[in-house]
């Protein structure tokens, strides 16, 4: 077990909104070692991405961060960190990348200028050092023709182009903890895999810790360790990713596995969507959030939230979690 | 279109096609080109410019030198656009006096969009209590009068150039305070602004080079709608007589004074009419082609 980079305790996000507070994030903790991929899926409205901004402590103001969450990086307590000091962070430490590589880059600036501007304040390279750095990292990411592509704009660029100069910018700095915004999402299928490869050699290659954010479970099949699945602002069940698909205990996970489609399905089958819609975060249902849409739920379910239980290794939310005897 | 080659081969036997691409780019290009109501403002502007910037280099007689053999005179040789009603070189006058109708035409816009790009900028990215004071003290300052700002200044500071630039130029600041305010609300929620942020960039790092890039091209335009207006308000004030002090040349000055023997001598009046006429149009015409191009280019950017 390697180090620990990062240690999320009770990490809870609210956003005031004209309706009441949207409970976005709802008490999740988890830890993450050097050189690990930790997968976190969740359909739309999950909570993955205010998560991973919540991480990076990159919310709007409308957002109400109660006291006792705690986000440690590098034994760092983030949310005790004044603006300047997260400045000084950002980059070095912790470094994200987003959905959309159309609009998470400056279409006015040359590729060139947005990789060295991280370059020459966080390094303080002079200029030439910095576009040679920017070159060479353009190379690492695998874009063809480097010295060319550098003083390029975004739009002469391909979306799979893109995000592999948004993952250059994002290991300019070499950061300890990498966060992946669905990187894969905004980017045609086949370049996916390609991109999603290339994430996991950086991980590996310079011994980065990642969290991986994904509605697609393909994505996180191959690619990750750990995988927690997230439901309503909290993690639901998480599991290395094995336990996770062999040894399924909560049925939301279960549910989007069977969501899948399957190559030996006939054709025209129909899909199996999870029936309903995931619950109202400003009024939340008293018990467990999933119940509504649960096959296995029962009267308890509806009155009593499920606490994350089970081993260290493999926790879940569940109170009639699949593999068990269903009690009478 | 002989630069353009066709990108397909064909039978040399066969009728050769007009080839589509050809005819498309030569299209484009044709759009993209300057036409002659760009390049003969633009002459115009430039002889202006030269004229007055180089004004000592010309040998004209000095501005407020008279001639006793020729007082208020027509055309004469010496005096190539004549003299006005105390002798002086007409010429000379309109010369001198572009330098300072130029100084306040391209001075006041940019003090004007400097402090509004700012204020626009400030209110625009922080939002929140700065949008609000900036707003209102934008609504304040519009619900003054332009000219009580304007007669204020002469008073207080007397026709110094510089002052006229000043009062000036705090007239554009309120439109262009809201234009920067506009095009800043409009990037400073994009991802990109984000994913700065994300990689440690401060906010004034943030509006210098992801936010104020972006929105350079509408203020440019803005300039350069406000040049001629500049122009054109700095003549009113001299003919009023409430921008720099006689017996310094301007443009207006000449005017008024002209006005005076409009009858005997229209000259004196006429040609620094003309004169400012066929800078301010050429101004505008430039100014209008330059803006449709930016306009192609961030099209062509997005």
């Amino acid at each position: 077990m390697g180090d620990i980079i990062l240690d999320v305790r009770n990490q809870k996000t609210a956003f005031v909104t004209a309706r009441g507070m949207a409970q976005a994030v709802d008490g999740v903790s988890f830890t993450l070692e050097r050189g690990r991929t930790l997968g976190v899926v969740g359909e739309s409205g999950s909570g993955k991405s205010v998560l991973s901004r919540s991480i990076m402590r990159l919310l709007p103001s409308n957002a109400l961060v109660p006291a006792d969450s705690r986000v440690i990086l590098n034994g760092r307590d983030l949310t005790r960190m004044t603006e300047t000091e997260l400045r000084r962070l950002r980059g070095p430490e912790v470094a994200i990348i987003f959905q959309d590589p159309m609009t998470s880059l400056n279409p006015v600036l040359t590729i060139g200028r947005q990789i060295t501007e991280v370059l020459t304040f966080h390094m303080g390279l002079k200029r030439r050092a910095a576009r040679d750095r920017a070159i060479e990292l353009l190379r690492a990411v695998g874009l063809p023709q480097p010295d060319v592509r550098v003083d390029q704009y975004p739009h002469q660029l391909s979306g799979g182009m893109r995000q592999r100069v948004a993952i250059a910018i994002a290991i300019a700095c070499e950061p300890d903890l990498l966060i992946a915004d669905e990187p894969t999402t905004a980017l045609d299928v086949t370049v996916q895999a390609e991109i999603l490869d290339l994430l996991q050699r950086m991980v590996r290659d310079r011994n980065m810790a990642m969290i991986l954010i994904t509605h697609d479970m393909g994505v996180v099949a191959g690619r990750c360790d750990d995988v927690a699945v997230m439901y309503a602002g909290r993690i639901v069940e998480k599991a290395p990713v094995r336990d996770l698909f062999h040894h399924t205990r909560m049925p939301y996970t279960a549910a989007l596995l069977a969501s899948i489609p399957k190559i030996t399905d006939p054709p025209h089958r129909k899909l199996d969507a999870i029936e309903g819609r995931p619950p109202d975060i400003i009024n939340p249902p008293p018990g467990c959030p999933f119940a509504p849409r649960c096959l296995r739920a029962d009267a308890g379910c509806d009155a009593e939230k499920p606490v994350l239980a089970g081993t260290s290794r493999h926790q879940w939310a569940c109170l009639n979690p699949l593999g068990e005897e269903a009690p009478a | 279109m002989a630069d353009v080659t066709s990108s397909t081969q064909r039978d040399a036997t066969q009728r050769p096609e007009i080839d589509r691409n050809a005819i498309a780019i030569a299209l484009h290009r044709r759009s993209r080109r300057f036409g002659l109501f760009f390049w003969i403002p633009m002459v115009w502007l430039i002889v202006v410019a030269v004229a007055c910037i180089f004004a000592p280099f010309w040998g004209l007689p000095p501005a407020d030198e008279i001639d006793w053999v020729y007082i208020q005179s027509p055309p004469v040789e010496g005096h190539p656009l004549g003299t006005d009603n105390l002798g002086r070189d007409l010429l000379s006058r309109i010369v001198w006096g572009g330098r300072v109708s130029l100084t306040v035409g391209f001075a006041a816009p940019f003090i004007g969009v400097g402090l509004g790009l700012i204020l626009g900028l400030i209110a625009g990215y922080y939002r929140g209590w700065a949008d609000e004071v900036i707003g209102i003290l934008i609504d304040a300052w519009l619900a003054i009068p332009g000219l009580v700002i304007l007669l204020l200044f002469s008073v207080v500071f007397g026709g110094s150039l510089f002052m006229v630039c000043v009062s000036l130029g705090l007239l554009f600041i309120p439109t262009a305070a809201r234009i920067t305010r506009a095009a800043t609300l409009n990037y400073a929620t994009r991802e990109f602004v984000l994913a700065a942020k994300a990689m440690g960039a401060s906010d004034i790092r943030i509006l210098r080079k992801e936010v104020f890039p972006n929105i350079i091209w509408p203020l440019i335009a803005f300039v350069l709608i406000d040049i001629p207006i500049a122009i054109v308000v700095e003549g009113s004030l001299s003919f009023l007589g409430l921008s720099v002090k006689a017996p310094t040349p301007s443009w207006g000055g000449i005017i008024a004074e002209g006005r005076e023997v409009l009858s005997t001598s229209p000259h004196i009046a006429m040609v620094p009419t003309v004169v400012m006429f066929l800078t301010v149009l050429s101004f505008n015409l430039v100014g209008d082609a330059i803006r449709r191009r930016l306009a192609d280019v961030r099209e062509g950017a997005i």
